[in-house]
Order: structure tokens, then C-alpha cells, then sequence
């Protein structure tokens, strides 16, 4: 019977979907790639700190930031998202939660963006800090990769140690680590879709809505694929114009 | 200490399910599934691989645009076309851990062709001369010379992927089967007032689990490389 089914289904040109269903799949597709940005921006921002962290002066540090890398590299995304979403607020005091909770103003160089919901909290939240752990490794070997001499250097010139880091040091730390760091934040492009499971509104989650309300399985699931290899396609086209940008000339 | 009250009440739910009485779930199908799911993958990506290093033209480009689709799009995306492919081509209703084993092995599989194909790049031309000069034909080196060498070099990749299985299948829940994370969720629900133990229980049996079959790969990685004599 299925079988049967599927062979007509193919046979026929594919029925498109709805206007309406298209608003929704691209509403998805919005949220994934917001939610994705802002994970990537901030865990670039939190991984460098990490990273640094990593290789600190103080063994306290060190110690702290092994801890973060080895829990959070070693258990699932799904499940603490579901920390983050269904156990966190019991551990927040209720104002906190209360707060978070009601629609608040951001006014944004003369935008007002409206509060999002506590599913974009937390999904953000739960995906930046799972991704921080990935790129701090990657930056710290991008560190790793900076010759011993440009330390040396930077000291005999006078850079307190902050500044080594800042001027000399992460710049090429950059550099070498830029392919791998692109790896990582297409892995939270696709990573986002786990937010589904706490209920955020996005491509993974569209697209099952889409299938439940028309029907159209093959065509939900495939405009979903398409978007996500669109935003990866993106991130490739971006990673190799960024690579271009900083590559050293040829012969230095 | 409510919160270890509610671990305990629901250990046995929470480790292997209603078995032996009724399905196995929890912890052990958590297990069950990131094993079945390792095995077909690590098959499936040596095939890929050697099919990788011994194709060329058109057909190799073919293989590289499918494992570049394989690994573009999210592992949840895959296990719904899976899910709902698999009945049609079928015609019959397959258990729902079919399509999950069969998501998780082919992405993984597509990450563990490459690292195949880079195992066995690195082994030196000479053994494949050597191999030649024997009067081996190109599969019989593969098989008796390149590949026991290439395998003990991957190794650390194989288990590296183990773990990422591992923490995969907990996306099994989108789908409905109980494992690990469906049932702590589920658990959750139940208790309602204590999600805190029950989640960070539920975290801390895949920590044991992936940071120890992380430190099986570490020390694979760093035993010596025994030497071809």
C-alpha cells in the first residue's frame, strides 16, 4: 500500500506548499539563524576567555576551566538544554525568574526589539556555553600555534603581558585557528535544531509543524534541508573570504 | 535530600527501563543504541573510505557531494527523513529504533570515511611497492598491508566518534524511544518539584560514560605505534 503510494506521489509533480506554511518555514529559518549568530558572537567572546583561562598563570584558573571543558564536552547538548530550561529556574530566586520572564524594552540604537521568549533564553544560553567549550579548544591550539620567538619578542619590546596577548599574540592565534572555529560555529548551526526540544520555535521545529498541518512530509522536511545547507553554504563562502583577508602573502 | 530520594525511587527506571519486565530503556538503551549505531558506522565508514581512496573522476565527486550533505545538515534533520523514508520504501512500519540507529550510523559513518581515508594516505608509498613487488594485486595490499597498519592509527578516531554516538542518541527523544534522556525527562514530568537531580543524574551517567571511553582513547592514542617489521 505504501509502497504503492510513494511511487505516485512521485509520479505526480510535487503539490506545493501553502503560502501560509512558507511564512512559517521562514519565520524557522529567522530563528535559527538568529539564535546561531548570537551563539557564535558570544561563544567566540566567552571561548577566548576560556581559552586564556586554560593556559593561566594561577593554577586555580586552570584547574576551573578544565573542569567547564570536560563536563561540558562530555555530555549531551539535549540534555542540558533540558537543565537550562526545566531545572535552572527552580535554582534562579523567583524575582530573577520573574524578570525574565516579563516583556521588557530594549531599546537598540533607536530599535526596540521585543523581549524574547524563555525558550530563546535558554536555548541561547545552553548552546553558547556547550559551544564555548569547542571553540576555546580551538583557539588554544590556535595559540599553541604561535611561534615561542613572538613572545620573546613581544617582551623585549616592552608589552606588559595583556597587551602581548592583545596585539601580538591572538591576532596569529586567530589566524591559525580561523578553518577549525568555522567548523565549530557550522556545528552550532546545527546544533540549534536540539533547541526544538525545549520548544523554541525554529527551522527543526517549523518543519515539523508544517508536516503535521498539511500533510506535506517530503516537502517540509526538504525546504528545513534546504535551509540549513543554505545557512552552512553561507558560513563557507564567509570562512573563505575571511581566510583570504588574513592570509600572509605569499613568499613572507 | 529529597532530590537523592527521587534518584533512587526511579534508579531502575532510569538505568534500564521497565526491563526485564517490559522494554529496556534508560541508561541501557542509551548503550545499546550508541553500540549497534558504533558498529554499523565504523563498517559503514571503512567502506566509504576505502571506496574514497580507490575511486577517482566522477564517481569519487559523487561519494564527496553525498558526505558533504551528510555532514551539512543537523543529525535531528536526517533522523525525520529517515523516520519517514524508511515506511514509504518499505511498505511496512519499521520500529522506531530503526531509523535512529540508521541516522546516527550514516552521519557518522560520512565523518569516519575521511578519517579512513586519511589513515591510510599516511602510510608510505613504499608499502604499497613493496606490496606490488610481491606480485600482490591493488585490493590484496589494501586488505593485507595497508589497512592493519591504517586501522591501529585510527583507532583514537573511531573511539572519538564512539562518544560523539553516544551523546547523540539522546536526540532519539524528538523520535519517542526511552532512552536515557526521554526517560529522565519523562521522570521529570512525573516529580515535577525536582527536575535539579534528576537532570544532573541523567548528565552525570553520560559523563562516566564518554569521559571514560575518552580516556580509552588517550591512552590508545598515546601507546607507542608498534613498528612494522
Amino acid at each position: 500500500m505504501a509502497r504503492f503510494f510513494w511511487i505516485s506521489r512521485f509520479a505526480m509533480p510535487l503539490e506545493l506548499l501553502a503560502p501560509k506554511y512558507l511564512v512559517w518555514m521562514a519565520n524557522g529559518l529567522l530563528m535559527t539563524a538568529g539564535v546561531a549568530v548570537l551563539a557564535i558572537v558570544l561563544s567566540t567572546l566567552a571561548g577566548f576567555g576560556l581559552a586564556l583561562a586554560r593556559d593561566a598563570a594561577h593554577s586555580g584558573w586552570r584547574q576551573l576551566a578544565r573542569g567547564y571543558t570536560l563536563v561540558f564536552r562530555n555530555t549531551p547538548l539535549l540534555i542540558q538544554l533540558f537543565f537550562w530550561y526545566f531545572a535552572a529556574p527552580n535554582l534562579l530566586p523567583e524575582n530573577a525568574m520573574l524578570w525574565l520572564n516579563t516583556p521588557h524594552r530594549l531599546g537598540l540604537a533607536g530599535f526596540t526589539l521585543g523581549w524574547p521568549s524563555f525558550e530563546f533564553l535558554a536555548g541561547t544560553f545552553g548552546l553558547t556555553l556547550y559551544a564555548t567549550a569547542f571553540v576555546a579548544e580551538d583557539i588554544r591550539s590556535g595559540i599553541r600555534g604561535v611561534p615561542r620567538g613572538q613572545y620573546e619578542a613581544a617582551a623585549a619590546s616592552g608589552l606588559t603581558r595583556w597587551q602581548m596577548q592583545r596585539h601580538v599574540i591572538l591576532p596569529q592565534a586567530l589566524r591559525h585557528a580561523l578553518a577549525p572555529l568555522f567548523g565549530q560555529y557550522m556545528n552550532i548551526v546545527k546544533n540549534s535544531s536540539l533547541t526544538m526540544g525545549i520548544g523554541l520555535a525554529e527551522l527543526s521545529y517549523t518543519s515539523r509543524q508544517v508536516e503535521a498541518a498539511s500533510f506535506l512530509t517530503f516537502q517540509a522536511f526538504g525546504i528545513a534541508t534546504l535551509g540549513y545547507i543554505g545557512l552552512i553554504a553561507v558560513l563557507d563562502v564567509l570562512a573563505r573570504h575571511v581566510q583570504r583577508r588574513v592570509a600572509l602573502p605569499v613568499g613572507n | 535530600m529529597e532530590g537523592l530520594a527521587v534518584i533512587h525511587a526511579n534508579l531502575d527506571y532510569l538505568l534500564w527501563g521497565t526491563w526485564p519486565d517490559g522494554p529496556l530503556g534508560g541508561a541501557a538503551l542509551t548503550l545499546v543504541l550508541s553500540v549497534v549505531s558504533g558498529v554499523c558506522s565504523a563498517i559503514g565508514g571503512l567502506l566509504l573510505g576505502v571506496l574514497l581512496t580507490v575511486l577517482q573522476g566522477g564517481p569519487r565527486q559523487v561519494l564527496l557531494l553525498v558526505l558533504g550533505f551528510l555532514r551539512a545538515i543537523p543529525v535531528l534533520m536526517l533522523i525525520f527523513w529517515v523516520y519517514f523514508l524508511l515506511p514509504m520504501l518499505f511498505g511496512l512500519n519499521v520500529p522506531g529504533l530503526v531509523p535512529v540507529v540508521c541516522a546516527l550510523s550514516l552521519i557518522s559513518a560520512a565523518y569516519l570515511a575521511h578519517a579512513v581515508e586519511a589513515g591510510v594516505a599516511a602510510i608510505p608509498q613504499g608499502q604499497w611497492n613493496a606490496g606490488y613487488s610481491l606480485g600482490l594485486t591493488r585490493w590484496q595490499v589494501l586488505q593485507h598491508i595497508i589497512l592493519p597498519q591504517a586501522l591501529r592509527m585510527m583507532l583514537p578516531s573511531f573511539v572519538n566518534q564512539w562518544i560523539t554516538l553516544i551523546k547523540d542518541t539522546s536526540l532519539a527523544y524528538v523520535v519517542g524511544i526511552n532512552e536515557l534522556s526521554t526517560v529522565a525527562s519523562q521522570v521529570s514530568n512525573r516529580v515535577m518539584i525536582h527536575p535539579v537531580p534528576v537532570f544532573l543524574f541523567a548528565g552525570l551517567v553520560y559523563f562516566i560514560l564518554c569521559a571514560g571511553l575518552s580516556a580509552l582513547a588517550a591512552w590508545l592514542g598515546r601507546s607507542p605505534q608498534p613498528q612494522a617489521s
